[in-house]
């Protein structure tokens, strides 16, 4: 088998496992289907509830996605910024690092009041959880550049957007690319979060309803749903680095 | 803090001279000065005539670093000054085929002939380091500032890249000036040595390398190479203990 197949194969045989694992603890240990339903009940309610289910997958797909082009923009530019002036960095980056210590999920409320309940407010959430990584990563590339290289230019009478176009753009593109799996993966949470606290739509929502009407097997439905979508985003954007910049993993 | 202080010297045009002396002693600073990389807070720095006030643009550079660009292969790094160069609108740019070719017969004269599709991560650090000579002089520029460029190679790879600086000296006319801690490399690449002493830096002697032109390496071995070898190393030492 080749190491490739072998990363898919192998998680995946752990992962049945584990569900044959609790398929026959549920019964054994005679656990209820309202605290703990077997994976059997659950699929077949996400069968049932399939076109439902879908369209909240939707929502949230969507709302996560307009969050995270808005936070690559934005990481983008304040990376650029950051990483281009030590006076902007230094301005800037405190701010940032404070900014970002405080968790979202208490940042929802506000976005509800101003906004009221809906897309709007998963929409910002998951902004704010993504852009940071994205700002962070460019910011990271662009200041570790070599002296020895922009020497190199400058002596051939390059100016500095010279030198950032032709190699700080360049050079950070790996650490871009591998930022945007991580804000992808935060902007779904975001959105997530904000769903189950104050929207009608999105699986957050789904799985806030199914709560309240003690359908634990839908809500385990949502929860499978999401951990299939984060890997699916996460493995996108996985790919897409892989094949933008293949120069950084060559050995 | 004062980096270099009381440096009064001439290098004539075509020529190779050698700054050799302990850490710190303002070597690398000496060549960031003459490039015009940063601004003296003193005296002059005066290159083909004219007082130099910022970056010179007719300087090629080489590093002990080669930091060559490893998302574009051998040929397109040695591209990358010409870009710059035609995005500027310098003269010098002229057009792609010519620069083409110049890059290849670099790469042929370095030992690198049909390496220019390969990318920098397939090459050895000797092959790397080639290829940023080639770069520094892909322009024709009239100076050539070499900060340490054979430092992180082996002792064999190092004696190569002599006789290539030779070859390529032979080949086109350039102004070297060769920041070193190596005495021998030194003695076989430049007609004049500046040995520097520290804190701050200045030149505490020259010394004219009498050897005849082309030098081979068995030259380093003869008795002149060797005394002034000796002689430059206890120039160094008694300053190195100094300050330790």
């Amino acid at each position: 088998m080749t190491t490739r197949s072998r990363r898919i194969v192998l998680p995946l045989l752990i992962f049945g496992a584990l569900l044959l694992l609790w398929e026959a603890a549920v019964p054994l240990f005679r656990i209820q289907q309202i605290v703990l339903p077997a994976p059997s009940g659950i699929a077949h309610t996400m069968v049932v509830t399939a076109g439902p289910i879908a369209f909240h997958a939707r929502h949230t797909l969507v709302t996560t996605l307009i969050g995270f082009g808005a936070a690559v923009g934005l990481g983008l530019l304040l990376g650029f910024a950051i990483g281009a002036s030590a006076t902007v960095r230094d301005a800037l980056y405190p701010l940032l690092v404070a900014f970002n210590s405080i968790p979202k999920a208490a940042v929802v409320p506000l976005l509800v009041m101003w906004f009221g309940i809906g897309a709007v407010p998963a929409v910002l959430t998951a902004f704010l959880l993504a852009f940071f990584p994205v700002a962070v990563n460019v910011a990271v590339g662009l200041a570790t550049l070599e002296a020895e290289l922009s020497d190199v230019l400058r002596v051939l009478g390059a100016s500095r957007w010279q030198i950032f176009r032709k190699v700080g753009v360049p050079r950070t593109m790996p650490l871009f690319f591998a930022s945007l799996k991580v804000a992808v993966s935060s902007a779904f949470v975001g959105s997530v979060i904000s769903e189950t606290v104050a929207s009608n739509a999105g699986i957050g929502y789904l799985m806030a309803v199914a709560a309240s009407d003690f359908n634990t097997r839908l809500a385990f439905g949502g929860l499978f749903v999401l951990g299939a979508m984060g890997v699916l985003l996460y493995g996108v954007f996985a790919v897409i680095e892989r094949r933008m910049t293949a120069w950084a993993y060559a050995d | 803090m004062k980096a270099l202080a009381e440096v009064s010297l001439e290098i004539p045009r075509g020529a190779t001279v050698a700054f050799v002396g302990p850490s710190g002693c303002g070597k690398s600073t000496l060549l960031k000065l003459v490039a015009g990389l940063l601004a003296v807070t003193g005296g002059a720095v005066v290159v083909d005539g004219r007082p130099v006030t910022g970056p010179l643009k007719n300087v090629g550079m080489a590093f002990q670093n080669p930091v060559l660009l490893p998302w574009r292969t051998v040929l397109d790094n040695l591209m990358l000054p010409l870009e710059i160069l035609r995005e500027n609108g310098d003269p010098r740019a002229g057009d792609r085929q010519t620069w083409r070719d110049r890059a290849l017969t670099l790469l042929d004269t370095v030992g690198l002939a049909g390496a220019g599709d390969r990318q920098p991560r397939e090459l050895s650090g000797g092959m790397r380091q080639r290829v940023s000579l080639c770069r520094a002089l892909i322009h024709e520029p009239a100076l050539l500032l070499l900060d340490e460029p054979f430092a992180a190679l082996d002792a064999f790879t190092r004696e190569e890249m002599w006789e290539l600086y030779r070859e390529l000296r032979r080949a086109r006319e350039f102004t070297g000036v060769l920041v070193t801690h190596d005495l021998r490399e030194a003695v076989f690449l430049a007609q004049t040595i500046y040995v520097m002493s520290s804190n701050p830096g200045s030149v505490a002697h020259v010394h004219e390398v009498k050897m005849a032109s082309p030098r081979t390496l068995e030259q380093l071995f003869s008795a002149e190479a060797t005394e002034l070898i000796r002689l430059m190393r206890e120039q160094i030492r008694p300053r190195r203990e100094a300050l330790a």
